[in-house]
């Protein structure tokens, strides 16, 4: 198993190269280069080129990916045209939102898919059953952007349970319990619409895991011994299914990552995935470059870290 | 012998194989769900391009700035937008802009995809490995941010462009599921015994190998005409699929990330929000009433 | 010149491990095999369940790639020319075991059988036709046939379908991997019988492999016994039947029910002394790896794996 896990961990390394490199590519074939943004246009043309070459644009694409990708591993990942500022300061802030937004999703997707899955299993094919598995279904038809938009419409207009926009409310002071209250309530409605969607593949994996497990010989023997019920799928079945679905954490990563380009947008919430559109709309390519490069190494590391726990779960995958 | 060439039409209907496309067929008319679906699905197609084909396009999206915004009347059955143009019309547009990419997208990537998965997976070996690593890579990466990235730095930004830049991403899938079934397909002793009569390689794939997976093809390109309608609006709600001239049903959605679209003119929305997750619960429906079927294990009777 | 000769045929599978998933070692499934076969007679291949026999076929017509030796077909080395020389290989065809997995259930019978024909021969459509309804009477199953699909066959008739397509182009060579082993016994018989019936009317030569040593008694002609990817013996029916040397040997022809109810006690003493044998000196008929030795000649026609020091009789 050991063997797997480093063999799995030596194949991240070269996909990470190829990424940077896919990167680098799209960054060449991107409109301007990293002078647009900097330099007044209307400076002379001999003067322009005269910064090309001391920033070596000119360089054989080898040497400028080389120059490249050791300052991004310092982290320096270049200019905002349009914010004047380094790339990184202003991801960083970006990040934090996305992480909370994103944290708070996970937090949703397992309260909801725990105690819906576990329902669904133990008491399959009753009525409760049947409306668990209707959820399933149609939330697997359902776009993501299509539910967060009703929902912001019922409950952020209509109802106006929840602000419609934004990530906190302008004008408290950053640190005091109202400022952290406002930045929840915020966040509520977004990661609430994300989770209820994702969440429906949890909830069939842990139902149809259940139902597998309920047949198993040592629950068959623990009720044997008169366990009760409820101990029965408490500490046994429920133990024995949680594992499988640690292996889909992964999975979430990669599915986060593409939800939050939408949620982001239609709540207009200021994280990563609003700041990949913005930066584009806007041309202010380095930016996005930034941005899909760190996307790119969170999917990778989350297809890493699923791959990892299901070879812990399923020792079948590690023959692959 | 001469009796023998006359029967040659009336046998060939008698027999048939035995898991084939009538068994599909078969399968989707017991079950009510995926009939009604099917049924839906094919109305809708046929409105929308014949529909579409009366309508006039030019006065769909011309902007008429003395209507805007109206609600549903006599004169526009669902509204107008922010220019003044009939929302009806274009939902018929842009649902048979949305039918018509998905399609589109389905087949190319169907073709690229089995393909290469049966070339990949008939030769196998080391450059099959090789090849197999990068599709997993493409996979790992975040789809839709690519499709994003590409989308806004392809000059000469058009329809066929994002058909192109769609289908160079989603063709990996469907690879990779023909080339794990041809891996086995291949071992399998027909295809074994192909080879030992002297059929070229190229005919053991497409004529003796490919039959065999039709079912498994079929299935796996109605769940994905259902993903690439969804991805398809996905990227048009923002600003990334269809051009604004032509509507596609994510287009009309994008208008709803304007707020007061969204809270007070639901007629502009709601409408394309309900056909594009009608129209992939029916696809959907149908994808899994013929994966059921296809599953010998599921199969019910 | 024989009309196949087989020298010192090595076919060795690679076996991956490790962290980078080299290549760790082999399963050498054929480990030095020489034998020849004369045209129009029929040569048995048998042994236990993994001691090589299909991989040796399947070598042979080269659907394994050999690692090592000779395969001499008319002259030509099978081995070194490969694919190029497409009229070598048109007259070595192959039957297979599994009459359900080798005919392509998506295909007509007039596909299946024709596909051959397709490759080598042009022939009009219903010349085409013609020739199918021809081959499928030759084995047996109504001209009709052509058009139903391979699972609307009992298992027999299916290997029949199998053995038209075989026989399509006129071969020389057959090799028939088992070819009875997955049908009823009382099927078994019929095949078997209608096999020898197409092999005097097209001078045919056969490689029939299988691990009933009956079924080869009554095939064969000559015989090899493999075991673990090397022979123990070689020999005409006659010499391994009569007079077995190598101990594995013995013990699958001391296996033989015999029908015939004089023999019993015999076949019972034989049986009883081959186990006692078996017993006490199983050992030194194979080296230290447990593999068999090289053969030696025991008579003109007859080769067995005995160890250098003479051994017992
Ligand atoms: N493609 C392959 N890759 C790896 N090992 C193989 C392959 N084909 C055969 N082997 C191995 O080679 C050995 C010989 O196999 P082979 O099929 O020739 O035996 P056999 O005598 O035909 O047995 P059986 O009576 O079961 O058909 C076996 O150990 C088998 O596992
Ligand atoms: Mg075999």
């Amino acid at each position: 198993m050991w063997k797997f896990i480093v063999r799995r961990i030596i194949i991240t390394l070269p996909q990470i190269l190829l990424l940077s490199l896919f990167v680098f590519l799209l960054a060449q074939l991107m409109p301007g280069d990293a002078l647009t943004g900097l330099v007044d246009p209307n400076l002379d043309p001999a003067q322009i080129a005269l910064q090309r070459e001391r920033l070596g644009l000119n360089n054989p694409w080898y040497v400028q990916y080389y120059d490249w990708i050791t300052s991004a591993l310092q982290g320096d990942l270049g200019q905002s045209f349009r914010y004047k500022m380094d790339v990184t300061d202003i991801i960083a802030q970006r990040l934090v939102n996305t992480f909370w937004l994103s944290l708070l999703t996970l937090i949703f997707t397992y309260m909801i898919a725990i105690p819906l899955g576990i329902t669904s299993g133990r008491f399959n094919d009753t009525f409760r059953d049947q409306m668990i598995v209707g959820y399933t279904y149609v939330g697997f038809a359902t776009p993501l952007f299509i539910f967060a938009l009703l929902l912001l419409w019922l409950l952020g207009f209509n109802f106006g349970w929840f602000p419609t926009g934004g990530s906190v409310q302008p004008g408290l002071t950053p640190g005091t319990l109202d400022y952290v209250l406002s930045k929840l309530h915020h966040l509520i409605l977004p990661a609430l619409s994300m989770a209820l969607i994702t969440t429906v593949s949890t909830v069939q994996y842990l139902r149809s895991e259940i139902i597998d497990t309920k047949q198993k010989e040592f629950i068959l023997t623990a009720r044997a011994k008169g366990a009760s019920e409820s101990r029965v799928y408490n500490r046994h079945i429920f133990r024995n299914s949680l594992l499988p679905i640690a292996a889909l954490f992964g999975f979430e990563i990669t599915g986060l990552i593409g939800g939050t380009v939408f949620i982001e947008r239609i709540y207009s919430y200021p994280g990563m995935g609003l700041l990949l559109l913005e930066s584009i709309s806007q041309r202010d390519y380095s930016v996005v470059v930034a941005v899909v490069l760190l996307f790119g190494i969170a999917s990778i590391i989350g297809a890493l870290l699923s791959d990892i726990i299901l070879s812990l779960v399923d020792p079948r995958i590690r023959i692959k | 012998m001469n009796e023998l060439k006359l029967d040659v039409k009336k046998e060939k209907k008698a027999h048939r194989s035995q898991s084939g496309l009538n068994i599909l067929w078969r399968e989707i008319v017991r079950d009510k769900l995926a009939l009604v679906s099917l049924i839906f699905l094919a109305v809708i197609t046929t409105t929308v391009f014949v529909v579409s084909g009366l309508l006039d396009l030019n006065e769909i999206v011309r902007v008429d700035l003395f209507a805007i915004y109206e609600p549903p009347s006599e004169n526009f059955w669902l509204g107008t937008d922010y220019g003044g143009r009939d929302i009806f019309g274009q939902l018929i547009i842009g649902t048979r802009n949305s039918l018509a990419i998905g399609f589109a997208v389905t087949l190319m990537t169907g073709i690229i995809g089995v393909s290469f998965g049966l070339i990949t997976g008939y030769f196998g070996g080391q450059t099959d490995n090789m090849l197999m690593r990068i599709v997993d890579f493409f996979q790992i990466l975040p789809f839709l941010m690519v499709v994003i990235v590409f989308v806004a730095i392809v000059p000469n930004y058009g329809i066929v462009e994002f058909s192109l830049i769609m289908t160079g991403f989603l063709w990996m899938g469907i690879a990779r599921i023909i080339r794990s079934k041809t891996l086995q397909e291949r071992e399998l002793d027909y295809a074994q015994a192909s080879q030992t009569l002297g059929t070229p390689r190229w005919k053991i794939m497409f004529g003796q190998i490919l039959p065999n997976l039709s079912s498994l093809i079929i299935v796996t390109m109605t769940l994905n005409l259902a993903a690439n309608i969804g991805l398809e609006s996905g990227l048009s709600f923002l600003g990334f699929g269809f051009p604004e001239r032509m509507p596609s049903l994510g287009t009309l959605l994008s208008y709803a990330t304007n707020p007061q679209t969204l809270e007070n003119r639901w007629w502009i929305w709601m409408p394309a929000a309900i056909l594009i997750f009608l129209l992939m619960l029916s696809v959907r429906n149908v994808g899994e009433a013929l994966k059921r079927a296809t599953d010998a294990r599921q199969r019910r009777g | 010149m024989a009309f196949l000769e087989i020298n010192d045929l090595h076919v060795h599978f690679p076996i991956k491990g490790g962290i980078l998933n080299r290549t760790i070692d082999s399963v050498k499934a054929v480990n030095g095999v020489s034998f020849q076969v004369e045209q129009g007679k029929t040569y048995g291949l048998v042994g236990e369940s993994g001691s090589g026999k299909t991989t040796t076929g399947r070598a042979i017509i080269g659907l394994n790639e050999i690692t090592s030796g000779q395969v001499i077909f008319e002259g030509n080395d099978l081995a070194a020319t490969e694919n190029k020389k497409l009229d070598v290989k048109r007259d070595v065809q192959m039957i297979f075991q599994d009459p359900y997995s080798s005919l392509n259930p998506k295909k007509r019978v007039l596909d299946i059988v024709a596909e051959p024909l397709r490759n080598y021969e042009k022939l009009s459509r219903s010349q085409e036709v013609e020739r199918v309804a021809d081959l499928l009477e030759k084995v047996g199953l109504s001209p009709e046939s052509i058009f139903k699909y391979p699972h609307e066959f009992s298992g027999g008739q299916r290997q029949r379908i199998g053995i038209a397509r075989a026989i399509a182009l006129k071969p020389k060579l057959i090799i028939a991997d088992e070819p009875v082993s997955a049908l009823d016994v009382s099927v078994q018989a019929q095949v078997l019988n209608f096999m020898r019936e197409i092999q005097k009317e097209l001078n045919l030569t056969y490689l029939f492999i299988s691990h009933d040593l009956g079924i080869v008694k009554h095939m064969s002609d000559r015989i090899g016994i493999m075991y673990k990817g090397r022979f123990v013996e070689e020999g005409d029916t006659e010499d391994i039947f009569s007079n077995p040397q190598h101990i594995y040997t013995k013990r699958l022809v001391a296996a033989i029910p015999d029908i015939n109810p004089k023999n019993r006690d015999a076949q019972k003493k034989f049986r009883e002394e081959v186990q006692l044998e078996y017993q006490k000196d199983y050992g030194r008929y194979f080296d230290e790896k447990g593999l068999a030795f090289n053969l030696r000649n025991i008579s003109q026609t007859h080769l067995a794996a005995l160890p250098e020091i003479g051994v017992v009789e």
